[in-house]
């Protein structure tokens, strides 16, 4: 249990440093903008409207106070990481000045929802049919799964996504292709809610899922392939152990650990995938958000995304990190 | 406990949490039932142009800047003003009293404004609408800066009273024969607060009016919290507002649903889940015409769009040393091939226009029909000879070379022609535009042009990242190129927010002329291209000069027309010529058509629209707040 | 070199297969040199022509010949992901060799900042970079920026190859015979771990490529370069899916996923030659 701890703590910290890290190339980045946050809010507000010069000063005095950019970039840094701690990221330019965090926090739950679902539904499919197909090398269908997991895996996400839309939406109108839910149920804790919620994600999820089992099915092939010429496997067998019970006890379980390990090294390019996913399926999450933030000029917003994705990833991390000692006894006695 | 057992437990767990924290932003109001289904006879669906809203439960669209939106229903559905212009016929004329009884009146030297107010008239909590109301919104406006309407509210008004509740008096600052057109929708206006609702308020700009309380016939059904689609219904007393003049709305609910991508809006629409779309590519409403048989666009057949009263154009940096001579702006003018920039833009169903005119509306009646004379005889000299540069025939050549592809769809009788397509445009004419460029000290060095200084004439063009302005500015810059003028076209993703205000560019496609489309006067954009909001360079120019251009002839045209009666259709139609003309000369932006879009609605579910040849009684391009008038026209079909 | 390259053809069909497919990808992408026509320019064919005689391709809603627009977008692409893929193997070879030999701080100092970029997600950090930069994103910044992060993973295993390198005999006659540890790393180590370096160049060009597709339909990119993201944007753009003009996407799909499956084969079979054990299931044995 010690050891546990002590593992737990090195990860800990570790989370710490790529937060840290993750949130200054961030910050870092967005200040070699060109573009002032402050000129492009000045900008969307007297387009609106006409503005005399002195009332634009005067925006543009509280508007630079607001950001903090009246500081060396240092100084702001410090200020950065500080309002970091609390989830500051000043106002947002598309709701101005209602703060980003807000708007993120608006989104958060739906890319979280679709990212978890799709992700352990891809990585559960993926792993017991890459096994099956790695232990019983001889089935045909299992082959032709293979041939088609190559040939899938590398189709760009945008393309199966609107694939899905053309087939489910057009050609054979079954499924929404917009949204996350209906409009005639409202967001509460109702199963009408629920429903929907799901009833809406079939696509973005299915599509997500697609693109991604490819990849595992072919580590986890590789993998078990490698595994069942292991001697333990072949004394299994020779021993008369169930056929099923060598496939997941004895041979899958032993390959779920380097698949685990890579799980946290791709979630990173996962949630890339859901960017586009969610804008395909205007989906209402961080994807569609930070796009929205990116065309409209809204720094603060892009950043705190960024941030906050920053964080949602390497947490993920974390906690596949944390369970990784559960499943490999190995990693535990370390 | 084991390891599997505590594996299960722990991901069990992590999901239930996962979904809890889900749904702890999502029961806001847990305690309402679930919502009517929305039957399809009773219900319109519309289609918002805008990305979903990005601060949905916010409704005070008097903050500029707050993420509230416009387009989703509110300004066309909730809100309400004095007067309502159509940039097309109109039910009765193109002219609306909306929440005024009748025209405005102005004293003689146009310092004074009276207004007198409709009867019986309730906001949609019952409240009765009155002067106070008027009094109200401009009052607050001015006392808090940062409003929409502070400023002009600000500049223009000295003070406001109301004799009684029916009646409001504004006193002017200076003699401005424009002031009602603020109130004057367009797309949009000065809309009217309620005093009732927002004097409670201790910070008016912080005030989130949800749900809003408004004039229109509808109110706030329900909305989506992530900005996706807004339902508003039918109020029980319609018959309160000022829209009922016109008639009752015939759909019980009307859904605003926001769907950026625009093979989706085609999908949803042949799918029978939206009545109405904002815009498509051309492509797309090729496709729609195709695939949907009771899908159409304004015009009955080819070019099926709807020409707003926007012109799209090239803008030169006047301020820029390379465009200030007119002579070189003409000869990148004469460089260009309008039966090309028809089918590179909009593959053939662009509307040309040669001026400085929408050519949309009524003004194809008031300017471009009679000017068609003064155009054919234009004469321009190039320093080596007097040119005639006007070709009268592109209108009926664009259409001769679509007919081979969308054959009986493409209109045949010249008038028709004419409007689909526009009168004529400049020929292009290099020999010409290079006499041009050498008069202004350039010289040719191989294919390429030299400017006097020894640079070569290089810029880059800026457009749209995309859509059809992208193209044609693709198109131009190729076309330049061609022509031994090293233009470049770049893409950019905001040009209207950063490069347009701050004159950060050198070229740049776009449009600085957009028109009330239903009537002559130029008011609408021409105000403020006055030599007094010219910023510096590098300063931000107020909104539409963003040529940056002064002359001392349009500042005169200006000042006439604030002193000229809205109202005196032949004395603004003689001040728009001069205006023409004197765009003609100096050629300041290139103007090339109107904005068509791709407006198209669905009439199985819903007959009664408005059409291009038999009823063009309203814009279909429905973020337009006049769009609302469609709705009194409309039946369930079947 | 060439006599293992000739076995793998020989003895290994998936890297025949791979080996033809990245080629004829190659060759297709370099007739780019002798085009007729400039990518960027519009409307010099006839619109929405479907494949045939005179297109091969077909032409796209801008009047383009999508044979030559394609043959450009690849070659870009192509320079794209090995330009991606040639900084980040740099990367990775130094920080893995320098991590594996010499241990001890270093190493855990340099793993640290690996599993640190690791954990980022690059996809945000890339939108920022073009949030930046706008149209000054070209091709080479935005492959500068990716390299950045396309290294950690590789590096961590050039890590593991080099740690087992340096407890070997001729690492420590080298030592013995004076070798200074950076001669050491480049002349002796190196060699050793130039296989594992070429099967993650080809995954390393998959994953750069696909982002920059992702990037590129999301019009993320300088969109003014021709690239198979760029066309996917201006496909999208001209509404080509529900249009009809289905060759604007789908042959660009098919050769990218061509050109994917062809450097996954290529990855797959030389890990295979790395790793023995395989390669003797393979024999038979």
């Amino acid at each position: 249990m010690k050891a546990y701890f002590f593992f737990a703590l090195k990860r800990l910290i570790q989370l710490i440093c790529v937060i840290f890290a993750g949130c200054s190339i961030a910050f870092f980045v967005s200040h070699l903008s060109p573009i002032s946050p402050v000129e492009s809010i000045i900008g969307r507000v007297s387009g609106q409207s006409s503005y005399s010069p002195e009332a634009i000063e005067n925006l543009r005095a509280a508007l630079t106070e607001m950001f903090g950019l009246d500081v060396p970039l240092h100084e702001q840094y410090f200020n950065f990481l500080r309002r970091l701690a609390v989830g500051d990221f000043g106002p947002s330019l598309l709701a101005f000045p209602r703060p980003a965090i807000e708007l993120v926090m608006l989104a958060l739950p739906w890319t979280f929802g679709l990212l978890t679902v799709s992700t352990l539904l891809t990585w559960l499919i993926g792993n017991v049919a890459g096994g099956l197909a790695g232990y019983y090398q001889n089935s045909r269908l299992l082959k032709a799964l293979g041939i088609l997991a190559i040939a899938i895996q590398p189709i760009p996400y945008y393309i199966v996504a609107f694939m899905m839309v053309i087939i489910f939406g057009f050609f054979w109108p079954v499924l929404p292709i917009s949204g996350g839910f209906a409009m005639n149920v409202r967001q509460a804790w109702t199963p009408e809610f629920v429903l929907s919620v799901l009833h809406y994600a079939i696509l973005p999820a299915a599509s997500l899922t697609i693109v991604g089992i490819g990849t595992w099915f072919l580590g986890m092939r590789a993998l078990v392939s490698n595994i069942v010429t292991e001697d333990y496997v072949t004394f299994a067998e020779l021993g008369g152990v169930k056929r099923n019970r060598i496939v997941f006890s004895y041979v899958m379980r032993n390959a779920m650990v380097p698949q685990l390990t890579s799980l946290a090294m791709t979630l990173g390019a996962i949630f890339s995938g859901t960017i586009i996913t969610e804008q395909v399926f205007s989906y209402p999450g961080l994807g569609s958000l930070l796009v929205t933030a990116v065309n409209r000029g809204d720094s603060a917003t892009t950043l705190a995304v960024s941030c906050i994705a920053v964080i949602a990833v390497a947490s993920a991390i974390f906690i596949i990190d944390l369970l990784h000692p559960l499943v490999d006894p190995r990693v535990r006695a370390e | 406990m084991d390891r599997r057992g505590f594996l299960l437990g722990t991901t069990a767990i992590g999901a239930l949490l996962a979904a809890g924290t889900s749904l702890a932003f999502a029961q806001d109001d847990a305690a309402t039932p679930p919502l009517t289904d929305f039957p399809r006879n009773e219900t319109l669906i519309i289609n918002n142009p805008e990305n979903p809203s990005t601060n949905p439960s916010n409704f005070n669209m008097w903050v500029a800047g707050n993420g509230s939106s416009w387009s989703n229903g509110l300004h066309q559905l909730v809100l309400d003003t004095l007067w309502f212009i159509d940039p097309d016929n109109g039910l009765d004329g193109s002219m609306y009293n909306e929440l005024a009884t009748g025209p405005w009146e102005y004293n003689a030297d146009f310092t004074e404004m009276v207004v007198k107010l409709r009867q019986g008239i309730m906001w949609s909590d019952g409240v009765e609408f009155t002067a106070a109301d008027v009094k109200y919104t401009v009052e607050t406006q001015i006392a808090n800066p940062g409003m929409v309407w502070s400023a002009p509210f600000a500049d223009a008004i000295e003070s406001v009273d109301t004799p009684d509740d029916y009646t409001v008096h504004f006193k002017l600052k200076k003699p401005n024969a424009r002031f009602h057109s603020l109130f004057t929708v367009r797309w949009n206006g000065a809309w009217i607060m309620p005093k009732h609702i927002f004097e409670q308020q201790a910070d008016v700009k912080a005030f989130d009016f949800n749900p809003p309380v408004g004039l229109g016939p509808y109110t706030l059904n329900s909305f989506d919290p992530n900005g996706g689609w807004y339902i508003w219904e039918k109020r029980a007393d319609w018959d309160k507002t000022a829209m009922a003049e016109w008639g009752e709305p015939a759909p019980k609910f009307v859904i605003y649903r926001s769907i950026p991508n625009n093979d989706k809006r085609l999908i949803e629409m042949v799918n029978g889940d939206l009545d109405m779309i904002h815009d498509l590519s051309p492509e797309g409403m090729f496709a729609l015409a195709n695939q949907d048989p009771t899908a159409r666009g304004w015009f009955p057949g080819f070019p099926y769009a709807h020409p707003d009263p926007t012109l799209p154009m090239v803008i030169f940096n006047t301020q820029n040393p390379m465009f200030q001579d007119n002579r070189v702006r003409w000869a990148l003018a004469l460089m260009l091939d309008p039966l090309e920039m028809s089918m590179a833009s909009y593959r053939g169903a662009a509307t040309l226009s040669a001026i400085a005119m929408p050519p949309t509306g009524t003004h194809t009646d008031d300017y471009h029909g009679p000017l068609q004379d003064y155009l054919i005889g234009y004469e321009l000299n190039t320093g080596k000879q007097t040119i005639k540069p006007y070709d009268p025939t592109v209108g009926q050549r664009i259409a001769d070379m679509v007919r081979p592809q969308f054959g009986e769809s493409v209109p045949t009788e010249e008038a028709a022609i004419h409007k689909s397509f526009g009168f004529g445009w400049w020929k292009q004419d290099l020999a010409a535009a290079g006499e041009l460029l050498e008069a202004a000290g350039f010289t040719k060095q191989g294919d390429q042009w030299i400017m006097a200084d020894g640079q070569p004439f290089k810029f880059t063009l800026k457009t749209f990242p995309d859509g059809v302005i992208n193209r044609l500015g693709t198109d131009i810059a190729q076309q330049w190129a061609r022509a031994g003028v090293q233009a470049t076209a770049e893409t950019v993703p905001d040009i209207f927010g950063n490069e347009l205000p701050l004159g950060d560019y050198e070229a740049a496609m776009g449009w600085s002329i957009e028109t009330w489309g239903g009537n002559p006067d130029l008011s609408f954009f021409l105000d403020s291209w006055h030599s007094d909001y010219v910023a510096e360079p590098g300063e931000r120019q107020t909104a539409r000069n963003w040529q940056r251009w002064s002359n001392p002839k349009l500042d005169e045209i200006i000042e006439t027309m604030r002193v000229t009666e809205f109202t005196d259709h032949d004395a603004n139609v003689a001040l728009g010529n001069d205006f023409i003309k004197l765009m003609v000369d100096e050629m300041p932006v290139i103007p090339v058509m109107s904005f068509n879009v791709f407006s198209a609605y669905d009439t199985r579910y819903w007959t009664g629209f408005p059409t291009a040849e038999a009823n063009p009684y309203a814009n279909i391009v429905n973020n337009w707040a006049n769009s609302k008038y469609i709705l009194t026209q409309l039946k369930p079909a079947g | 070199m060439f006599a293992v390259f000739r076995d793998l053809i020989r003895y290994n069909v998936e890297f025949a297969i791979g080996a033809v497919l990245v080629t004829v990808i190659v060759i297709f992408a370099g007739l780019s040199f002798f085009s007729p026509v400039d990518p960027t320019q519009i409307y010099l064919a006839i619109p929405d022509q479907p494949p045939g005689a005179q297109y091969w391709f077909g032409t796209n809603s801008r009047g383009q010949d999508m044979f030559w627009q394609l043959s450009f977008a690849f070659r870009n692409t192509l320079i794209f992901g090995l330009t991606v893929a040639l900084i980040s193997r740099v990367i990775s070879i130094v920080v893995g060799l320098a991590a594996g030999y010499m241990g001890g701080w270093v190493d855990r100092v340099l793993m640290f900042i690996n599993d640190i970029f690791v954990a980022i997600p690059i996809f945000p950090i890339l939108i920022l970079f073009y949030f930046v930069l706008r149209s000054n994103l070209n091709g080479f910044t935005l492959a500068l920026a990716m390299a950045c992060f396309g290294w950690p993973y590789d590096a961590r295993l050039i890590r593991s190859v080099t740690l087992g390198l340096r407890h070997r005999e001729f690492t420590r006659q080298a030592v013995f015979a004076g070798m200074s540890p950076m001669k050491i790393m480049l002349e002796e180590h190196l060699p050793y771990v130039m296989p594992i370096v070429f099967a993650t160049t080809m995954a390393n060009m998959i994953w750069s490529i696909g982002l920059e597709v992702t990037l590129a339909v999301l019009g993320f990119t300088n969109i003014n370069i021709p690239t198979v993201g760029t066309t996917l944007y201006w496909a999208n753009n001209h509404s080509a899916m529900v249009v009809g003009t289905w060759w604007w996407i789908l042959i660009p799909v098919i050769i990218v996923v061509l050109l994917f499956i062809g450097l996954f084969l290529l990855a797959v079979s030389l890990n295979e030659y790395i790793d023995p054990r395989s390669r003797l299931r393979r024999m038979g044995a």
